[in-house]
């Protein structure tokens, strides 16, 4: 038997789209695995005016949710998100209270000093730390402008109803806010966005900004927002709407 | 032809006999008398591993750690080869990881961070 050449090519084609189809299908069968979307720019934005001086409730989320403890010793307690009261010297305007945390820079001055490349900046644009690296020299710590790391001096216990999920971090390793990368991954939002709106403020908003949909991204095109020292030219992904 | 004297000889035979033994008794007492290999494991709950059992023996650590990298700095989440996943078929550290770990005497820092009840 013979075959002509538009029954060899169809053939080919046939095989070709079996070929194709199938991977396809695996994937679809296997829902379990996720991947960082390098299309995707994770950040988050912070109304200033609706942040309220007295609340808390977005830095003991995350310190549930990372179980990140407290030593008791200012100098050597470990701070993924802070309340910052900013005061203006003249008086004229009113002492606004807001929370830093890292702000996932575009260009971190962080990831640029470490010597082992222990930190790093993931492909969705968070910056992390890989603790099985890092040899805590703490040089990032000193070129962060935010002051958004800490060295964890003491060992450290899972606390008594801590999340079992993330894991607790060895002495002498660097760490810091990592937009909760374990959520995101999940497609949940960080503890203390979460937080801040089971609270009723609302003041914080987390989202891509690559989607021009998302409602980040429409809030950063139509309300005047600001990031801080937006001098050094990092490009933070941590937007502050107010201040 | 030197001749024994046959008392000497059965306390011979028993002496003989005796230190045969003495391993075997001691190996019961152990309760390692049905056991092929010297450490004994819990059971897992599951039916199968996520790989060969063979394969998990030897290479669990490079898999191990070939994963964590793929994790923390690509973002990759496998929901079936995550330590989790390892947990809800082998439920004790101390009665499945750790009987191997100090048979061979090795002293991986994993868990001194991550999870994995006692």
């Amino acid at each position: 038997m013979t075959m002509d050449r538009r029954s060899v090519l169809g053939l080919g084609g046939a095989a070709a789209a079996g070929v194709m189809l199938a991977p396809g299908l695996h994937l679809i069968a296997a829902p379990n695995k996720t991947e960082a979307d390098g299309n995707k720019r994770w950040a988050m934005l912070i109304d200033v005016n609706k942040c309220a001086s007295d609340c808390t409730a977005c830095t003991s989320a995350c310190r549930t949710e990372n179980n990140v403890p407290m030593f008791g010793d200012p100098t050597r307690d470990i701070h993924w998100i802070r309340k910052v009261e900013l005061k203006d010297k003249s008086g004229r305007r009113p002492s606004v209270s807001l929370p830093v945390l890292c702000n996932h820079c575009e260009e971190p001055p962080c990831v640029h000093v470490c010597p082992t490349e222990a930190s790093f900046v993931r492909k969705d644009g968070i910056v992390l730390v890989d603790k099985h690296r890092c040899i805590g020299c703490r040089y990032c710590m000193i070129a962060c402008p935010y002051k958004a790391r800490s060295l964890v001096y003491h060992k450290t216990k899972l606390p008594e109803g801590g999340n079992p999920d993330v894991p607790i971090r060895g002495s002498g390793v660097v760490e810091k806010c990592t937009f909760c990368v374990h959520r995101v991954d999940d497609g949940k939002l960080p503890a203390c966005v979460e937080a801040c709106n089971r609270e009723g403020h609302g003041a914080m908003l987390f989202g891509d900004l690559n989607d021009p949909e998302s409602e980040i991204a429409k809030r950063i095109k139509s309300v005047p927002t600001t990031t801080v020292r937006k001098d050094l030219g990092l490009e933070p992904h941590v937007h502050y709407q107010g201040l | 032809m030197v001749r024994y004297p046959p008392l000497r000889v059965i306390q011979v035979l028993l002496v003989a006999l005796l230190m045969c033994a003495a391993p075997l008794a001691v190996q019961a007492e152990m309760g390692h008398n049905h056991q092929s290999g010297p450490v004994k494991l819990q059971k897992p709950k599951g039916t199968a591993c996520v790989l060969p059992e063979e394969q998990m023996r030897r290479t669990h650590m490079d898999y191990l750690k070939h994963k964590r990298a793929v994790t923390v700095r690509e973002g990759v989440r496998v929901r079936d080869e995550s330590l989790k996943n390892c947990i809800s078929c082998h439920p004790s550290k101390k009665k499945f990881c750790e009987q191997c770990h100090k048979y061979v005497g090795v002293k991986p820092d994993c868990f001194e961070c991550h999870n994995y009840p006692d």
